[in-house]
């Protein structure tokens, strides 16, 4: 038979009492573009870590908000940057999600390949779009840009082909001919531009006149409860590496660009990324109409039956 | 002694309620555990509920974006069906040269043999390589898995022949072609059959891997990537269950007409 001693319930008490403390690490989560700049600059400055202090930061790479939300679902990133629709998804399911700030707006092209006789948005009807992945922010703006030009994806019965391709593969896809055009976030818009390949549909001509958010940063709530503190050192961070953005447009292109090599092993032509964030926006406001008419487009293409009431979601 | 039909009809009955009582505990615990202890958030493992209403709007749901399930499954069985059909027959011939003519059912059977311990998903990003991110890789794949063990089956069986049955075919005047399609091919049947079987179980589940990475047109894989993508495991849940209903209801239509051909060819004593 077992005896609680003293000693055992006193270890039982300090061990919950450390649980109950703040996190050692805060798990961060990100994807290799430029519409993640904020991560990528706070990342290759140390402006995450030094506002964290003596807590580690801990960044993984992800390729989509898909693998990212499943992470994130599973208890395994406690701050991410990740495009609305994802985000929005995992509101909408219950997961413990809440929107800490903006990070970039537009930032997102409709990029047709040379050969492909694409002109406009009309032209698209039985080829071949990639998007990033499936039911992802460029995806459920695809999918509003073709019910706008009435056509229809060929899983819907129309003629579009709609296929998942990550952004950095995208190039090579091109390449071989496998796609026809791709609705990415840059700089993989500008990288295709350099090699020949057309713009039809710009950062402002796919949505809302450009005013639309393409990252966020959320924080898992439970996270947040337990760690106000930590969480508000990073939102400071957050702002400081946008605004360092904004101010130092150059510097800022060179700290993206050695994460990119980092995380994708390319580096690109400092003129494609000055290109590339011409078409971006930084900012930390989150708007919130924007995030809710996003909502309604995420039920448009048919990944949610209603759109969740997103205000409850927002960090106040 | 032989059972009476009626007795017979009566076991048939006693395996049915036997088996709605086990679904009945399935789903019983199934509920226990996510919707009454909650012993998991529903973004991670949801309730028999919550996958039920995915399946009725999937298959029969009248919103604008409702019944994409059932137009999976039309995708889904119409490319498998392609597939198969096409595989049953490649593998037959394959399988009608292997048991003729020794030299290729040493080299080639051994291969067939090989090949078949790949799983189909590893075949996948070849096959988008060699023919493009389209169906007709999710094709290659599923004759690809379909007609091996066809194949298989036909060479073994002509091989299990027993040897009287070649040597009446001869003294009866067959010529190598008739011996093989009057006498050897009919005797073969019950072993094809089988290999029939395996061969559906094997092109079901290539064509779901193989959809699963090349979505495009509408498939149970892409309603398994989708469900994925937007974080709604009940859609992903309601997928597998009708992935392994269509899968099972296949499995025992052959199953029955494999029964019924091995109870002619006496090869089984009715029960």
């Amino acid at each position: 038979m077992t005896r609680f001693t003293l000693p055992t319930l006193l270890t039982l008490t300090l061990l919950t009492t450390a649980a109950a403390q703040d996190a050692q690490t805060v798990r961060l989560g990100f994807f290799p573009n430029l519409t993640h700049a904020p991560a990528l600059v706070g990342l290759e400055r140390g402006t995450f870590q030094k506002a964290l202090g003596k807590v580690k930061l801990d960044a993984r790479e992800f390729v989509s908000g898909t693998t990212l939300t499943e992470a994130f679902a599973a208890g395994q990133i406690d701050i991410a940057y990740v495009g609305p629709g994802p985000a929005i998804n995992a509101a909408g399911r219950g997961m413990p999600v809440q929107f800490l700030a903006g990070a970039s707006e537009a930032g997102a092209v409709l990029v047709v390949r040379k050969d492909s006789g694409i002109k406009s948005y009309k032209d698209l009807g039985g080829k071949i779009v990639a998007v990033p992945s499936l039911g992802n922010t460029q995806d459920i703006s695809l999918r509003h840009i073709l019910n706008e030009n009435n056509l229809k994806p060929k899983a819907d019965g129309g003629t579009v082909t709609i296929t998942p391709i990550a952004p950095a593969d995208v190039l090579a896809a091109f390449a071989a001919k496998r796609v026809d055009a791709t609705l990415v976030p840059e700089p993989w818009g500008a990288a295709l531009e350099a090699q020949g390949h057309k713009v039809i549909g710009s950062e402002k001509t796919v949505w809302r006149d450009g005013k639309y958010p393409t990252t966020v940063v959320i924080v898992n709530a439970k996270f947040a409860q337990a760690n106000p503190q930590l969480v508000a050192a990073f939102l400071k961070a957050h702002t400081d590496a946008v605004a360092f953005i904004n101010k130092s447009p150059v510097a800022a292109q060179t700290a993206v660009n050695n994460q990119l090599l980092k995380a994708t092993g390319t580096k690109l032509d400092p003129r494609v990324l000055q290109r590339a964030f011409a078409r971006t926006r930084f900012t930390t406001n989150l708007d919130l109409a924007a995030l809710t008419e996003y909502a309604k487009l995420n039920v448009e293409a048919g990944y949610a039956r209603s759109a969740p009431d997103l205000a409850p979601f927002i960090r106040k | 002694m032989q059972p009476t039909r009626a007795a017979r009809g009566q076991s048939r009955w006693q395996t049915l309620v036997t088996q709605l009582v086990g679904l009945i505990v399935i789903l019983g615990a199934w509920w226990l555990v996510t919707d009454v202890l909650k012993l998991y958030p529903p973004y991670v493992f949801p309730g028999p509920k919550a996958v039920w209403t995915e399946i009725s709007y999937g298959l029969w749901g009248t919103g604008p974006q409702d019944g994409k399930l059932l137009s999976a499954i039309g995708g889904s069985l119409r490319r498998v069906l392609t597939g198969y059909v096409i595989a049953v027959l490649l593998g037959v011939v394959v399988g009608l040269l292997m048991g003729a003519w020794r030299p290729l059912r040493t080299t080639l059977g051994a291969y067939l043999t090989g090949i078949q311990s790949v799983p189909s998903i590893a075949f996948v990003p070849f096959a988008i390589l060699f023919l493009g991110l389209n169906e007709r890789a999710v094709l290659f794949v599923v004759i690809l898995e379909g007609f091996i063990p066809v194949a298989l089956a036909v060479s073994g069986a002509l091989l299990n022949v027993p040897p009287a049955l070649r040597v009446a075919g001869r003294t009866l005047g067959a010529g190598s072609l008739g011996l093989m399609l009057r006498v050897l091919l009919p005797a073969s049947v019950p072993s094809i059959l089988t290999g029939l079987r395996t061969a559906w179980s094997f092109s079901w589940r290539a064509l779901v891997g193989g959809e699963l990475l090349i979505a495009g047109a509408a498939s149970l894989g892409e309603q398994l990537e989708i469900g994925r993508n937007t974080a709604n495991v009940a859609l992903v849940l309601a997928t597998i269950i009708i992935i392994g209903v269509i899968g099972g209801l296949f499995d025992s239509l052959l199953r029955a007409a494999e029964g019924r051909v091995r109870r002619d060819y006496g090869l089984e004593v009715p029960q």
